[in-house]
């Protein structure tokens, strides 16, 4: 490339206003909509709250139609194998996509069994608890459900959460206090994250599933310690590399915090999840998930010694402050539960869709990074086109959302895939088809 | 409008993730350090190679804080915003010229920038007489041209002041976590906790056959 060469006397130079340093308006950021994106908008100056809300409703004017607006669309069907959009751009209704998207892993929020159990709940219940659950809000499906979670977890005792979030939010904040240390992996949930920001203990990332790195962030620290990983990793589906991680946490005297979400029900041989799996389940202390992913409903849950949980059961202001889960919502989980119990074959048959897809995707050059569970990255890597390629899967048939920064590094944008159980050979055979012809298409696979 | 232009070869910066407390020890007051995320502040290494200049040909090395880009109604969104709390470069010249228009603060004494490529890797090695101070890896992405606006603050004792800085060039960014960081011993360091800054960035940027804009500078 020709070097930019300027005589010396050039380089103190005096400019008219005009000439394109001149500061551009709200109008230039918008037309230059590209050059933004919501870390923009996190912060501005002015002396009212509401100052932001103009460039960015700029900026959003632009960025909505131009491939925002496929986050949120409607569907108007169950979160089947198969669903109907409403695509909000042209209003218009895409019928029988394949869903890839809808982390209902085994399928489970539309069984009719699920549906029947709810349904006889709200029923006999009615739809909310009216209460927190340290007051009037536990009913006798919680303690069943909170009972049998325990059970099929193995654990002494399991505490119920409104929701996920939730769940990590109560437990970090309820332990850990000002002046305590907790050490998360760097790609975790954002609620593990905020509760570590509500427990105002210090905080520190570790590398990705790297131990040396956890060992640096543990050195030279005397006080109380928690180490938080996840089982999957939701962004790449990778699984934690949970012995190297319990040896430095246990040499350092931290206690260790696994959320399950993307692996409760799933991993092990009684489907407990990745510690399970990894043969490392006593050696963990807390043990969290969400009721939302593969049990299809909704809710949280932390599984531990019953000391644990009676302490927390006082603490997790999350839970104590927050209504308690919907009968409907209870008496669903049970039946679901009960299904994981009873059929590990659904378990049996997510593996073979996710060893299907995988190698199909693989054979066909589609980069998946490091995938070893149901959650599959498609890597595209291109910021500026994901957008572009998601119409065209969403128009070829498939529902998938795009993923870009910030939610992941810059040019570091994917597809996320969650395989269910339910799809048939068909579905994931007509999915990667559709996968395989847009990525050619736009050169992303040979 | 006076600007001031700054002719480079390579522009090569890498932003590392440093413990928020430490990072406010390194700003004045009325700067606040940027979280990429809880309780993890940025701390950003710059180094160039400047071809053209005022004073010549020189190499420098900008230790810096992400900090918050002053924002105005209907301007312009900076890139990033850096509060370079310290400065090093090889000639007298332009520690004296930087700090004399840009109120800077300067490490007294010179020290050299080192580059080289390899494998689509910039080296970075900054010496001082062959005392190591901090070797530096940043890998390439894409490449495309780009001219993007920068914010840089600095202080002395009376004054609080803004300088708005265009970056002109070939230019390659990613996050792919592929460089690297060694801070040695070294007293161009010594506010510095090496041991509580990660050895990789979360960002790499480098920019080729470029021009760097200074506007005037701004008293706020």
């Amino acid at each position: 490339m020709k070097p930019l060469r300027q005589p010396a006397e050039n380089l103190e130079t005096s400019v008219p206003e005009d000439n394109g340093t001149k500061p551009a308006t709200d109008q230039d950021a918008a037309s230059n909509y590209w050059d933004y994106d919501y870390s923009n908008f996190y912060s501005g100056a002015g002396f009212d709250a509401f100052d932001i809300l103009d460039p960015f409703d700029a900026w959003w004017e632009q960025a909505r139609p131009r491939g925002y607006y496929l986050f949120g669309q409607p569907i108007t069907t169950a979160p089947g194998t198969r669903v109907h959009l409403v695509e909000t751009k042209g209003n218009t209704k895409l019928e029988n996509l394949v869903n890839l998207a809808s982390y209902n892993y085994l399928g489970l929020s539309y069984r009719p069994e699920v549906i029947a159990a709810a349904q006889e709940a709200i029923g006999r219940y009615g739809l909310g608890a009216s209460g927190s659950p340290i007051l009037s809000g536990t009913i006798d499906l919680h303690e069943e459900l909170a009972e049998k979670v325990a059970r099929f977890k193995n654990k002494e005792s399991v505490l119920l959460f409104p929701t996920g979030y939730s769940a990590n939010l109560g437990v970090i904040s309820g332990l850990m206090r000002p002046g305590d240390l907790v050490v998360a992996d760097q790609y975790s949930h954002a609620s593990i994250v905020d509760g570590a920001i509500l427990s105002k203990a210090k905080t520190r990332f570790f590398r990705h599933n790297n131990a040396a790195d956890l060992d640096r962030k543990l050195q030279g620290f005397s006080g109380k310690k928690l180490v938080v990983i996840e089982g999957v990793y939701s962004m790449d589906g990778d699984l934690a590399a949970l012995a190297d991680i319990v040896e430095v946490s246990r040499k350092y005297g931290a206690r260790i915090l696994i959320d399950e979400a993307h692996s409760a029900f799933l991993f092990g041989e009684h489907g407990r999840g990745v510690a399970e799996h990894l043969g490392l389940d006593d050696e963990v202390d807390m043990h969290l998930g969400t009721f939302s992913k593969s049990l299809g409903g909704m809710g949280g849950y932390v599984g531990g010694s019953t000391k644990f949980i009676n302490y927390l059961r006082g603490f997790a202001r999350s839970r104590v402050f927050s209504c308690a889960l919907s009968p409907g919502v209870a008496a669903g989980l049970i039946a679901a539960l009960k299904i994981v119990e009873e059929e590990p074959e659904l378990r049996a048959k997510l593996w073979e869709n996710v060893a299907f897809l995988q190698e199909r995707l693989r054979n066909a050059g589609v980069d998946i990074g490091d995938s070893e569970s149901q959650v599959i990255p498609i890597m595209i890597r291109d910021d500026a086109r994901i957008f572009s390629i998601a119409e065209e899967l969403i128009h070829g048939g498939v529902y998938l959302n795009p993923i870009r920064y910030p939610a992941v590094g810059k040019h570091r944008s994917r597809f996320r895939i969650s395989v269910s159980a339910a799809h048939t050979r068909d579905d994931l055979e007509e999915g990667a088809d559709i996968i395989i012809r847009v990525l050619r298409k736009n050169g992303i696979c040979s | 409008m006076q600007l001031t232009k700054y002719g480079f070869s390579h522009a090569v910066s890498a932003f590392f993730e440093m413990p928020t407390e430490l990072a406010k020890n390194l700003l004045p007051r009325h700067l606040q350090p940027l979280e990429v995320q809880h309780g993890s502040a940025v701390f950003a290494v710059t180094a160039f190679d400047f071809t053209e200049s005022m004073v010549g040909t020189y190499t420098e090395i900008v230790l810096a804080v992400i900090v918050p880009p002053l924002l105005e109604a209907g301007q312009q969104f900076p890139k990033s915003a850096f509060y370079p709390y310290l400065v090093g470069t090889n000639t007298p010249e332009s520690r004296a010229h930087a700090i004399e228009r840009w109120h800077l603060p300067h490490h007294m004494a010179d020290v050299d920038c080192d580059f080289a490529v390899e494998g689509g890797a910039m080296n970075v090695r900054v010496h001082d007489n062959d005392k190591p101070i901090l070797e530096m890896s940043v890998h390439e992405h894409e490449w495309g041209k780009t001219n993007d606006l920068y914010q840089a603050f600095m202080t002395d004792e009376q004054k609080r002041y803004k300088v708005d800085i265009h970056m002109n060039g070939e230019f390659s960014e990613h996050e792919e976590e592929s460089g690297s960081l060694k801070l040695h011993n070294h007293p161009m360091l010594e506010k510095l906790e090496p041991a509580e800054i990660n050895t990789y960035p979360f960002r790499e940027l480098w920019m080729k056959q470029g021009m760097q804009t200074f506007n005037e500078l701004e008293t706020i």
